[in-house]
């Protein structure tokens, strides 16, 4: 038994559904040859190295299969260049049978590839962060501000309170005096 | 005239046997800002493995992993 490894590239403007679609179609293809799949496997949207077909960006699919006869292995060739999605192919030889892999783990390997590939990339996710860290630090103030805004508010209307009792109670008094002095002249 | 301490092979120092076309990381470091393999007597790297990183490199170059050259007109 063979192990080989190919990695394809897929035209970058297609969505998961018609990436589905052409990974379902080189599955298919691939059953059709007598060849089996141990992996099939999304690795993710990388810039590439040059422009393939004025694509500055790919989608790469990484494929390992093993087979006992190497007679469809030109076919199988044919097929992906000849099909329009796959800007590029390239099949390799593995010496020893490749792991299984799980679907979490090509999830942080897409990550850690993406993180390695482009450092302008990192630097805008760090910039991200800092752009949200900031606006939740904002809205955290927002709040504060808010709330010292109300206890501004309270304040002022107690010590509108406080003045209008004191004018009051002015009032009462001279009211008091006045009378006093009526009673008085009387 | 002053005589280099000869530089010792990368794979050997960190026990690496294989080298896989897909780790652009490290065939980086084989490579000039122009894209071009760096020779033995600069890397260091040992015959066996050598040979085995430029079947790596010419790899990567061919599924645009890395540049065949950098020669940009952006810049």
């Amino acid at each position: 038994m063979r192990y080989y490894e190919s990695l394809y590239i897929v035209n970058p403007s297609y969505e998961q559904d018609r990436l589905d679609e052409v990974m379902k179609t080189v599955s298919d293809k691939m059953g059709e040859y007598g060849f089996s799949i141990i992996n099939h496997r999304l690795w993710g949207k990388k810039r590439l190295a040059y422009a393939i077909q004025k694509h500055k960006y790919g989608t790469f699919i990484l494929l390992h299969y093993e087979t006992e006869t190497i007679e469809n292995l030109d076919r199988f060739q044919r097929f992906m260049i000849l099909e329009k999605p796959i800007l590029r192919n390239q099949t390799v030889v593995l010496d020893t049978r490749p792991e299984v892999q799980k679907e979490d783990e090509t999830v942080d390997e897409s990550k850690d590839s993406v993180d390695s590939q482009d450092s302008n990339s990192e630097k805008k996710d760090k910039q991200k962060a800092k752009e949200e860290a900031k606006e939740v630090v904002a809205e955290e103030s927002g709040e504060t501000e808010d709330e010292v805004v109300e206890e501004k508010a309270s304040t002022e209307e107690e010590s509108v309170e406080k003045e209008i009792l004191e004018t009051v109670e002015e009032t009462v008094e001279e009211t008091v005096e006045v009378e006093e002095k009526e009673e008085v002249q009387e | 005239m002053a005589f280099q301490s000869r530089r010792k092979c990368y794979f050997k120092e960190n026990s690496i046997t294989e080298v896989d076309y897909k780790d652009v990381k490290l065939l980086r470091r084989f490579v000039n800002d122009q894209g071009k393999i760096m020779p033995r007597r600069v890397t260091g790297t040992s015959s066996k493995m050598h040979r085995k990183l430029v079947r790596a490199i010419k790899q990567a170059r061919n599924i645009a992993l890395m540049p065949y050259t950098n020669i940009s007109t952006e810049s």
